[in-house]
């Protein structure tokens, strides 16, 4: 089959996805952070006495929370919310929760749980998340580079890994979004080391699905890079699938028998494998080729 | 043949191993040690698996000006031994705390359900210090003299008889209040204020039930500044938070050339003060007729002839000076907890009350001695405070030269001597620290979703190895075996270095196994590939791994690297989350690696050597056809 030939058509539909992405990413809030990047606190209470999320953002706002966010827990019993405020330390946190349980819940307050994360810690996070993955980027191309130096235009195989990999961020990046515009889902650390999971079994992929381009030209040079690239890609499919399919089940095992606060984290890794293994098939090779075969270029020169 | 043998012993032998190592919940091997006996198979399990409280603290050392300064390892060092310490004495079980960067401490208490006790525990504002406590002195009042005084005149509160109507002249207001005095005007009372002083004269001499008052007009805007003067009146008569002394402070109205005339108005009852116009033995009310105005009747409960003898000097005008009696100001010194050397309880020498001995350092030594020079024989006292509450003040009777000393109190019982001298001593953090990341999760939240997740990665796992089997058939057998065995393999590592799972570490396990899983369905697909040319098992098998070897090498040292990036930058920014995903998966991709090399491999050569080696069948993916016979 002719996957290099029908690269134009990948590459469109990979564009269409990752603009839908990008919409939600622009439009606000885009990537919703949560408070280990924007720093402040999140409680999650149960309530004795009946309150609806009205009254808590209302009474909150009173006590000059501006901006307050509260949500109905999903899991949990009824009477759970879910609350996040700027830095609360200690004697703050304290009078927040008598001033509500006087004003809402006189038979009492459960706190289920508290975090929470001073605003200098959270632009660390970001701050710190960006050159990790950055630096982690670089030391991948520069190894690609390396380990495909025998090959005639090893650049472009590590740049080609690179797109793939930028394409998966993307995607799961945009999905993120959408999900942030939808349902509210916050992005944390958890999403984090998500979307590092996804960058490492990408790039896993990526490569084996390289490492069978160059053992074709190795042995096949005479024979035109097109097919070379293609028969490395049918090759490598049934193997592809079978790895993605065996992590898929592993995942999905989690998501639906697992526990309720890694949900959004195992959807990450779900999307993540789905989008990787697509990627190296459908972009990573095809790209490559494209690159040799001047696309670009010719493109423009039409 | 020989390499196989042995690779079969090592197999053999690793497994077994790792078998024990997870088989038993904990290890004692003289001092080496590993294992909890609350979790499964004895892993340490990090926070969020288990439930407990993380906590991380920033070191917020300032100079004079406010400025941030970096602390030194010393004290990094000091503060996590300090906090180990409060931790482990508080009964909140053992911290796990470490050094992050340079200025940061992580403060781990697993199991720990209320993180509001561990944090007052540790503390906040660190320091124990000891202050100069001037008490009774006189100030200047800024912004506030006799020429603000528009005049002093008389007026009279009554109560009414039983039955009485009060007549309407002179003038009449009702309700003048004064809502923080200890005596507010009831209701029915009533404040007369004189159109004249021959009035006021006349109408309090006819009227043995009335009572004088003082009354200061004051010009605009300056009342505002005697509102203040008062509000801060009010407030000192309230006894020093947690204590019982108070230290109120009061107007002195001095009429100067002559130091014998003065008046001193405090809030309090208690305290004598300047005598010649007006002798204090009962507490001052300042009543207003409403908020914001700017005449003050002052009660001041004595004789008519004593209010008219103070008003008329009082109203010669040039020569009134206002001051302040401060009650009490509390001033650094520069001693501080740093300087402390001991603190315990005993008792004192003959009579065997309780007393705090107290000792300091050489530094401190200078410093106490010349302090106690200074207060020693005076009413101003000796401040000791911690974390901004105060432990005790007690006076100064001689200077103390030596370094030591004890402290004694009418009040003091054997218990509340312990306790303090227990404060004092561990009771100082070398370095402030604020707390700037909490994370508390509720034990049930935790513990819920380990062990649904536990059992779910199992399944998953499970479902997994019987893919395997079912499309790659005997070879899918071998790599389910492997599997199993790597995933032994990695669980008995995690738990002999020991490295804390956490959900990082959990998604990076994920991970591994699926890399993992993958090295040997490259190697199975390459066999396969082979065996349609034809070729024998042994040799496809062969050829297989040398085929696969590229891919997985170079899929998993990509990794490796990507982690080892992940991890220094990690570790240099405090970022746990991803230092444990990058090391979890370091150690994953390493297992694997060995893993497919050896084990995989010995196992389908063993395989190949028995009878199932002959039938082919059994080697190639379900469905496919195309063996040559």
């Amino acid at each position: 089959m002719d996957f290099v030939g029908k690269r134009i058509w990948f590459f469109i539909f990979s564009l269409i996805v990752i603009s839908i992405g990008v919409v939600f990413l622009i439009i606000s809030p885009g990537l919703k952070p949560g408070i280990d990047f924007t720093g402040g606190s999140t409680l999650r209470l149960s309530f004795e006495n009946d309150v609806t999320q009205s009254q808590i953002r209302t009474k909150l706002t009173e006590l000059g929370h501006d901006g307050a966010i509260v949500q109905k827990m999903t899991s949990g019993q009824e009477g759970d919310y879910f609350i996040r405020v700027g830095e609360l330390q200690l004697p703050e946190k304290k009078s927040l929760l008598s001033s509500l349980q006087d004003s809402l819940s006189p038979d009492g307050i459960n706190e289920l749980s508290f975090d929470l994360v001073s605003p200098v810690v959270a632009s660390e996070t970001v701050l710190n998340a960006f050159y990790a993955v950055l630096a982690a980027v670089i030391g991948i191309f520069l190894y690609i580079w390396w380990a495909f130096r025998n090959m005639p235009s090893p650049l472009k195989y590590g740049f080609a890994a690179v797109i793939a990999l930028a394409h998966d961020s993307f995607i799961v990046i945009g999905m993120f979004s959408m999900l942030g515009y939808l349902f509210d889902i916050e992005v944390n650390a958890m999403f984090l080391i998500a979307l590092l999971t996804v960058v490492g079994y990408s790039v896993n992929d990526t490569i084996v699905v390289f490492d069978r381009v160059r053992e074709n030209i190795t042995l096949y040079p005479a024979r035109s890079l097109r097919d070379n690239a293609n028969s490395a890609i049918g090759e490598s499919l049934g193997r592809s699938l079978n790895t993605s399919l065996t992590l898929l089940f592993t995942l999905l095992a989690l998501m639906i028998f697992g526990g309720d606060t890694i949900k959004e984290f195992l959807w990450v890794l779900l999307i993540g494998v789905i989008v990787g293994t697509y990627s190296s098939l459908a972009i990573a090779a095809p790209a490559l080729f494209s690159w040799e075969n001047r696309d670009l270029s010719k493109l423009f020169n039409k | 043949m020989r390499r196989n043998i042995r690779s079969i012993v090592v197999v053999f032998l690793l497994a077994t191993f790792s078998f024990l190592v997870l088989g038993f919940q904990q290890i004692n091997l003289s001092s080496f040690q590993r294992g909890n006996s609350d979790t499964p198979f004895g892993l340490e399990l990090g926070l969020d698996l288990q439930g407990g409280t993380h906590l991380v603290y920033q070191a917020d050392i300032r100079d004079e000006n406010g400025q941030s300064v970096p602390p030194n390892s010393d004290q990094m060092q000091s503060l996590k031994m300090t906090i180990e310490r409060r931790v482990n004495s508080s009964g909140l079980g053992e911290p796990i705390i470490q050094l992050l960067g340079e200025n940061r401490l992580l403060v781990q208490l697993p199991g720990v359900k209320d993180p509001d006790r561990a944090k007052s525990i540790i503390g906040e504002t660190a320091q124990l210090m000891f202050l100069h406590r001037k008490v009774n002195f006189q100030e200047e009042i800024p912004d506030f003299n006799a020429s603000d005084i528009v005049k002093f005149s008389l007026a009279a509160l009554k109560s009414p008889e039983e039955g009485e109507t009060l007549s309407k002249k002179p003038e009449q207001v009702e309700g003048a209040f004064d809502p923080y005095a200890l005596n507010t005007i009831g209701k029915n009372q009533v404040l007369y204020i004189p159109e004249d002083d021959q009035q006021a004269a006349e109408f309090v001499q006819e009227n043995k039930s009335l009572i004088p008052v003082l009354a200061i007009e004051i010009n605009e805007p300056s009342d505002q500044v005697f509102e203040a003067i008062v509000t801060q009146l009010r407030v000192s008569m309230l006894p020093l938070q947690g204590t019982n002394k108070f230290y109120p402070d009061g107007l002195q109205i001095e009429l100067t050339g002559d130091l014998t005339e003065n008046m001193i108005l405090t809030y309090n009852p208690l305290v004598p003060s300047g005598g010649g116009l007006i002798p204090i033995t009962t507490n001052v009310n300042f009543y207003q007729l409403e908020d914001g105005s700017n005449t003050y009747f002052i009660n001041i409960r004595e004789s008519y002839d004593t209010y008219q003898n103070a008003y008329e000097k009082l109203n010669s005008m040039d020569s009134i000076v206002f001051t302040k009696r401060v009650g009490k100001r509390d001033e650094p010194i520069g001693l501080t907890g740093d300087d402390l050397d001991r603190a315990y309880a005993g008792q004192k020498a003959g009579v065997g009350t309780p007393i705090i001995n107290i000792e300091f350092n050489q530094e401190g030594t200078k410093k106490f001695a010349e302090l106690t020079t200074e207060i020693a024989g005076t009413t101003d006292e000796l401040a000791i405070i911690l974390d901004g509450n105060q432990l005790i003040s007690p006076v100064v009777r001689q200077p103390i030269l030596g370094g030591s000393a004890y402290i004694d109190g009418y009040d003091f019982t054997v218990q509340r001597v312990r306790d303090i001298s227990l404060l004092l001593e561990s009771g100082r953090l070398p370095v402030p620290i604020k707390l700037i990341t909490e994370r508390a999760i509720d034990a049930t939240l935790g513990i819920d979703s380990l062990s649904k997740s536990a059992s779910a990665g199992l399944l998953g796992i499970l479902l997994v190895l019987l893919f395997m089997i079912m499309y790659y058939r005997i070879p899918g057998f071998i790599a389910a075996l492997a599997l199993i065995l790597y995933s032994v393999m990695l669980l008995s590592i995690f738990k002999l270095l020991p490295v804390t799972l956490t959900l990082s570490g959990v998604a990076a396990g994920i991970l591994s196994i699926g890399m993992a899983v993958d090295a040997n369905i490259l190697i199975f697909e390459r066999m396969k590939e082979e065996l349609k040319l034809g070729r024998t098992l042994l040799t496809s098998i062969n050829i297989g791994f040398a085929r696969a070897w590229p891919a997985i090498r170079d899929g998993n040292v990509s990794t490796l690297i990507t982690c080892l990036i992940l991890y220094w930058f990690a570790d240099t920014l405090g970022a746990t989350i991803v230092k444990g995903f990058a090391v979890t998966l370091a150690i994953g991709v390493c297992v694997s690696l060995f893993s497919a090399l050896t084990v995989s491999r010995t196992l389908l050569r063993i395989i190949s050597h028995t009878s199932l080696g002959s039938k082919l069948r059994f080697y190639t993916p379900a469905g496919k056809s195309g063996l040559l016979n």
